[in-house]
C-alpha cells in the first residue's frame, strides 16, 4: 500500500515531518484515553440531589386511584452504591417532577406505573431494551398479562447492581415468579452448586433460557436445540475436566438413533413435534441430578422407567442397548468394539483383495491385445 | 429307414441364442437390484448422517422419517424375495428338477489358481467352467450370507424391544455394527466387483445382458460355460439316441 504514496513520501523533507506528526497524534491518543479512563469505576461522590430532600423522608407515600399506596422513600446510600448512583440524576428517569410542587400525574395501581417506566431504560440500555421485545415476558405483557416482568422486576429501580454479583441473584430474581421451578433447581447438581458455592461453571436461568430475549422454551425448535444447549459446557474440555465428566457425551448421542433423528429434524423441519429423546428427557430440566446418585433417572436401576415414558414395552434388557454415552471398548461394551474391530480389517481385505482381481483381469485383457 | 436324429434347443444348428436364465431367475434378479439399490441409497446416508452429502440426500428425500419408511418397505420386498428364492430353489430340488451348480468344490480352488496365471500372463491356458464360474459363485454365497446378517440385524434394529424381550440389550448396537458395515461392503463389492463383472469387462462391456433376456450367445456358452454347454449336447444327444433306440424297438415289435 505504502507503494501508492511513495512518490510523496520519498521526498526527505516530508518524511522525517511525517514522523514527528505521528508521534504527536500518538502521544495526544494516549493522554485522551488516560483522562477518559480515570472517570469509569471512579466512585464520584452523590451529588447533592434536590430530590433527596423529601424523597429520603421515611413514610413518604402517594395514593393511587384504586387505593394502592406507591412508597416514595428511597435509600440514598444505597442508590449511590448502585451502578447507576455515579452516573444518572433523579430526573434522568423521572422526566416531569423538575419543578415543586410536583404536577399531579394519575397513576392507575402500582404496576402500571411500573410498566410505564419500562420505556424509560430505553434511552441508554436500547440493545437490551430491543432484545427484551421478542421475548416471551413481553408477549405475554403484550396480551395485557400486567403481572409480566418489566426491567425494574429484574433489576430493581434504584439499586441496580451488576446482575452477576454474585451470580445466584439471577436465580433468586426469577425466583420471585417461577418458585416451584427455582426450588426444584436448587436440588439439583446445578442448583446446588450455585447455591452452596457460588459456583461460577454451571449455568443459571440465564444460561439456557437466554438474558433478554428469552423465549418460550416449551416451543419444538428450543427443544431440538437442547443439545446444542447442554454441548456448549459439556464439550468443553477444560470445563469438564475439572467435574471429571467425559466430553464425548454430545458424539455419542448423535451417533445413535435419538441423536441421528433429532440432529436431521432441526435441519429440515425444526418447528415440528419431535418424540425423539433429547438430553433433558433422560436427565431431567431443572431437577437434574448427578448420574451416580440413587434418585438420578439414568442410573441403572432407574433407567428402565425412564425408557419407559416413551417406550412403554420395554422390557429390562432394553436400557442396555443404550451404550450410555460410552464408546465401545473392549471393557463397555466388548461384543460392538469388536465386531466394529472385525469389519474395519475385514472389509479393506476384501476390497483390496476384489480390486487385485479386476487389475489383473484388465491386465491380461490389456497385455494380450 | 433312416431316421432324423432329434435333437434338443442346445445342439440345433440354428439356434444362436441359448436360454440360460428362467423368467423367474430374471424375476429375483430384477427386485434385487431395484431393492439392493434402494436400500443402499435409503441407508448407507443414514450411517454417515453426520456428513454433509448424506444429510442433503436424506433432506430430499423427504426427510428422515420417509427415508426410514422406504428403507423399511424395501427390506420387506427382498425379505420376500429371499424366501421366494429359498422356496423355488427347494421345490425344485425336491421336485428333481434341478440340479444346483452352485457350491464350491476344489475345482473352483484350481481354476482360481488357473486364472491367477493366467491373468499375470504366466499360462495361456484358462481354465473351463460349468454353468458357474468361481466368481459368480463366490458372488451368489456373498449375496446370501451377506443378505441373512442384513435382515437378521436388520429385524433386530427395527423391532429392539420384542428382540430385547429374549436377547440381553447389547445385541442392538451389535447388530447395529453388523448391519451398517456389512451394507457398506456389499455396497463396495457390487460398485467394485459386480459392476466390473458385469458392465466393465472388456469382453462384456457395455453390458452382459443375459441376466434380463435369458439367453447367452452359443459361442459365449462355449467359451465361457464350456463344460456346461458339453455336458447339455451330450445329455440331449443321449436323450435322442435312447428315444431312437425306443423306436426302433416299437418298430421291430410291429414288423
Amino acid at each position: 500500500m505504502l507503494e501508492k504514496y511513495a512518490p510523496a513520501i520519498e521526498s526527505p523533507r516530508y518524511k522525517g515531518n511525517a514522523v514527528w506528526i505521528g508521534i504527536g497524534l500518538l502521544v495526544i491518543a494516549i493522554l485522551i484515553l488516560l483522562f477518559k479512563t480515570a472517570g469509569v469505576g471512579a466512585q464520584a461522590p452523590p451529588p447533592a440531589e434536590p430530590c433527596l430532600q423529601c424523597h429520603v423522608i421515611p413514610g413518604l407515600e402517594k395514593k393511587l386511584t384504586n387505593g394502592e399506596k406507591l412508597k416514595l422513600t428511597i435509600s440514598a446510600e444505597s442508590f449511590a452504591r448502585s451502578v447507576h448512583g455515579s452516573r444518572l440524576i433523579c430526573s434522568d428517569c423521572h422526566a416531569g417532577y423538575i419543578t415543586a410542587p410536583h404536577p399531579n400525574r394519575n397513576i392507575d395501581n402500582r404496576r402500571s406505573y411500573s410498566i410505564a417506566q419500562y420505556e424509560v431504560c430505553k434511552k441508554c440500555h436500547f440493545a437490551n431494551y430491543t432484545k427484551t421485545l421478542d421475548s416471551v415476558h413481553y408477549a405475554m405483557l403484550n396480551k395485557g398479562n400486567q403481572n409480566a416482568p418489566v426491567c425494574t422486576d429484574c433489576h430493581t429501580s434504584h439499586d441496580v447492581t451488576h446482575p452477576d454479583k454474585p451470580r445466584r441473584a439471577i436465580s433468586q430474581a426469577c425466583s420471585a415468579c417461577h418458585t416451584a421451578i427455582s426450588k426444584t433447581y436448587v436440588t439439583s447438581v446445578h442448583g446446588k452448586a450455585l447455591v452452596e458455592e457460588d459456583n461460577k461453571d454451571v449455568p443459571v436461568c440465564t444460561d439456557c433460557h437466554g438474558v433478554h430475549n428469552i423465549h418460550d422454551p416449551r416451543i419444538e425448535s428450543y427443544r431440538l436445540d437442547v443439545p446444542d444447549l447442554c454441548a456448549r459446557c459439556h464439550t468443553d474440555e477444560t470445563l469438564m475436566d475439572k467435574y471429571d465428566i467425559s466430553t464425548r457425551v454430545v458424539q455419542t448421542y448423535l451417533s445413535d438413533f435419538h441423536g441421528v433423528t433429532v440432529s436431521l429434524r432441526q435441519k429440515q423441519s425444526p418447528d415440528t413435534r419431535t418424540t425423539e429423546a433429547v438430553c433433558t428427557d433422560c436427565h431431567g430440566v431443572h431437577d437434574i441430578a448427578r448420574v451416580e446418585s440413587t434418585n438420578s433417572p439414568v442410573m441403572k436401576a432407574n433407567l428402565v422407567k425412564t425408557c419407559q415414558k416413551c417406550h412403554p414395552d420395554a422390557g429390562p434388557n432394553f436400557p442396555s442397548a443404550w451404550l450410555s454415552h460410552y464408546e465401545p471398548s473392549p471393557q463397555k461394551a466388548p461384543l460392538v468394539y469388536f465386531a466394529r474391530l472385525f469389519y474395519l480389517a475385514f472389509i479393506p481385505f476384501m476390497i483390496v483383495g476384489l480390486s487385485i482381481h479386476v487389475m489383473l483381469n484388465l491386465w491380461r485383457a490389456i497385455t494380450h491385445r | 429307414m433312416e431316421q432324423t436324429l432329434e435333437v434338443g434347443p442346445i445342439t440345433r444348428a440354428r439356434a444362436e441364442y441359448v436360454k440360460r436364465f428362467s423368467l423367474s431367475q430374471r424375476m429375483e434378479h430384477l427386485a434385487i437390484m431395484i431393492t439392493f439399490t434402494g436400500l443402499a441409497i435409503t441407508g448407507l446416508p443414514q450411517k454417515y448422517a453426520g456428513a454433509t452429502v448424506p444429510q442433503w440426500l436424506i433432506i430430499h428425500m423427504g426427510g428422515i422419517e420417509l427415508t426410514r419408511l422406504i428403507h423399511r418397505i424395501l427390506s420387506f420386498i427382498f425379505t420376500a424375495g429371499a424366501l421366494y428364492h429359498a422356496g423355488i430353489i427347494f421345490v425344485s430340488i425336491a421336485r428333481h428338477q434341478f440340479r444346483p451348480n452352485i457350491f464350491f468344490s476344489f475345482r473352483d480352488y484350481r481354476d482360481a489358481v488357473a486364472v491367477l496365471r493366467y491373468d499375470l500372463g504366466i499360462s495361456d491356458k484358462h481354465p473351463e467352467f460349468d454353468r458357474f464360474d468361481f466368481r459368480q459363485k463366490f458372488e451368489y454365497w456373498g449375496i446370501v450370507f451377506g443378505g441373512i446378517i442384513m435382515l437378521v440385524s436388520g429385524y433386530f434394529l427395527m423391532f429392539p424391544i420384542f428382540f430385547t424381550r429374549i436377547l440381553p440389550g447389547q445385541a442392538i448396537p451389535v447388530a447395529k455394527v453388523f448391519h451398517s458395515y456389512e451394507g457398506l461392503m456389499a455396497f463396495l463389492v457390487i460398485i467394485i466387483w459386480h459392476l466390473y463383472g458385469a458392465h466393465l469387462e472388456p469382453d462384456k462391456f457395455p453390458g452382459d445382458t443375459t441376466i434380463f433376456t435369458g439367453k447367452i450367445s452359443r459361442e459365449r456358452m462355449q467359451k465361457e460355460h464350456s463344460l456346461e454347454y458339453e455336458r447339455i449336447v451330450r445329455e440331449e444327444r443321449e436323450r435322442a439316441e435312447k428315444a431312437q433306440e425306443e423306436k426302433e424297438k416299437i418298430d421291430e415289435k410291429v414288423d
